[in-house]
């Protein structure tokens, strides 16, 4: 969590300075947040990233958000994978932050009789409302932070969630929801991005503005990494854990395309506290540092997107358990 | 809504990438040769030059 950490202090910083310049107990923002009630978990600015999406989704009657559905169709692919190795028919599942729904559309009737779709922007979720999926689909629009509002506990069998705790505040809590919402014996099968993910787009921006302005500002979130998931979906209670790692590599011309392409995902940068715009000579500069420190042979620019594949079971009485310590009966040296 | 290639930022983009892609390189290499430590203006001639052409394609200055 180290990387989360830093950027914290970093918004506490900035939120000291804006206390001493404004002296009455005001709140002036026309951000939904209030700089009072802030908690030790803020990050991300929620609402923004909810006018982020819905734009996204919007921009050209969804065309364009179609077009990037590259990244999380991929993901979405390699999650269903590791769903098919689970034995065991669902009635329902929910997909958490399911955005239009790539993971729900790949799900068959042999999986599941039903999915729910739950995300917090609401034209993101009903981008595509007119395709028909395999399944029967119900989708409610609610705030994937306070799920157990709108999921009672111990109601779920399963819960899938493909890219969207990476803009989660509290994402400890958020997986402590995830284990409380689940029936006993209910499995929870997750996709996040890593810390890796856009590292040469954040160290070109981090070189353009030292070079250029003499400071940094964060441009790229913080996300977390493999070691830090398995701590904290065990801190959740969960048991049963894998946890794996996988990176997909995205060629782009240059890194305006890559920025452009992420604007349209929606996933611009919401990180309490961010610049709201860049100067172009910054810009210019870090696209210049992009091709020359990560750029490929052929003068495009690589893009890394990390992904963390996480699955955590809630304990049940009539679970599997791992056997105890010497009970193996097989010895390792006969079959190797 | 405008076109793509119209934007001032699509512009810039070109700018960057195309028109003057010799001197973002030099710019770049040199950023490359010291980004263990880069301190502000650290490669300001390379991007003065960089800069300067910027501004005549984008035609306007800043």
């Amino acid at each position: 969590m180290f990387a989360r950490v830093g950027s914290r202090l970093l918004t506490r910083l900035s939120r000291r300075s804006q206390c001493q310049t404004r002296l009455l107990a005001s709140i002036s923002s026309s951000s939904s947040f209030s700089p009072t009630s802030v908690g030790p978990f803020q990050v991300f600015d929620r609402n923004a990233k909810v006018l982020q999406k819905d734009r996204a989704a919007t921009l050209s009657g969804g065309e364009r958000s179609r077009t990037v559905d590259y990244v999380r169709d991929e993901i979405a692919d390699m999650l269903i994978e590791r769903f098919l190795d689970i034995k065991k028919n669902f009635n329902s599942i929910l997909d958490l932050g399911s955005g239009p729904g790539h993971v729900s559309r790949l799900l068959e009737t042999s999986m599941t009789k039903r999915v729910i779709m739950l995300d917090s922007s609401q034209r993101t979720l009903k981008r595509d409302i007119d395709e028909q999926f395999e399944v029967e689909v119900e989708r409610i629009h609610a705030d994937e932070e306070n799920l157990l509002d709108v999921i009672p506990r111990n109601s779920q069998e399963a819960i899938v969630s493909c890219l969207s705790l990476h803009w989660v505040n509290d994402l400890p809590g958020a997986l402590v929801q995830i284990k409380e919402a689940l029936q006993p014996d209910g499995v929870f099968l997750g996709a996040l991005f890593g810390g890796e993910t856009l590292f040469e787009l954040r160290t070109a921006l981090q070189l353009a503005e030292v070079e250029r302005e003499g400071g940094i500002s964060p441009h790229v979130s913080p996300m977390t990494d493999s070691r830090d998931m398995s701590n904290l979906l065990g801190r959740a209670g969960f048991t049963l854990l894998t946890v794996d790692v996988d990176e997909i590599r995205v060629n782009y011309p240059s890194m305006w395309e890559l920025m452009d392409d992420l604007r349209d995902m929606g996933e611009s940068n919401a990180v309490v506290g961010r610049r709201h715009l860049i100067h172009r000579d910054t810009l210019a500069a870090a696209s210049a540092i992009y091709k020359e420190l990560h750029g490929n042979p052929d003068g495009t620019i690589p893009a890394t997107f990390q992904v963390i594949y996480v699955i955590g079971w809630k304990p049940a009485p009539n679970q599997p358990k791992p056997l105890g310590r010497g009970t193996g009966q097989t010895n390792l040296k006969d079959i190797l | 809504m405008s076109t793509p290639t119209t934007t001032p930022l699509r512009r810039l983009a070109v700018a960057s990438t195309v028109t003057c892609s010799q001197q973002a390189t030099v710019y770049g290499k040199c950023i490359l040769a010291t980004y263990t430590d880069v301190k502000k203006d650290a490669c300001k001639e390379e991007f003065a030059k960089f800069g300067a052409c910027l501004r005549e394609a984008m035609k306007r200055k800043w």
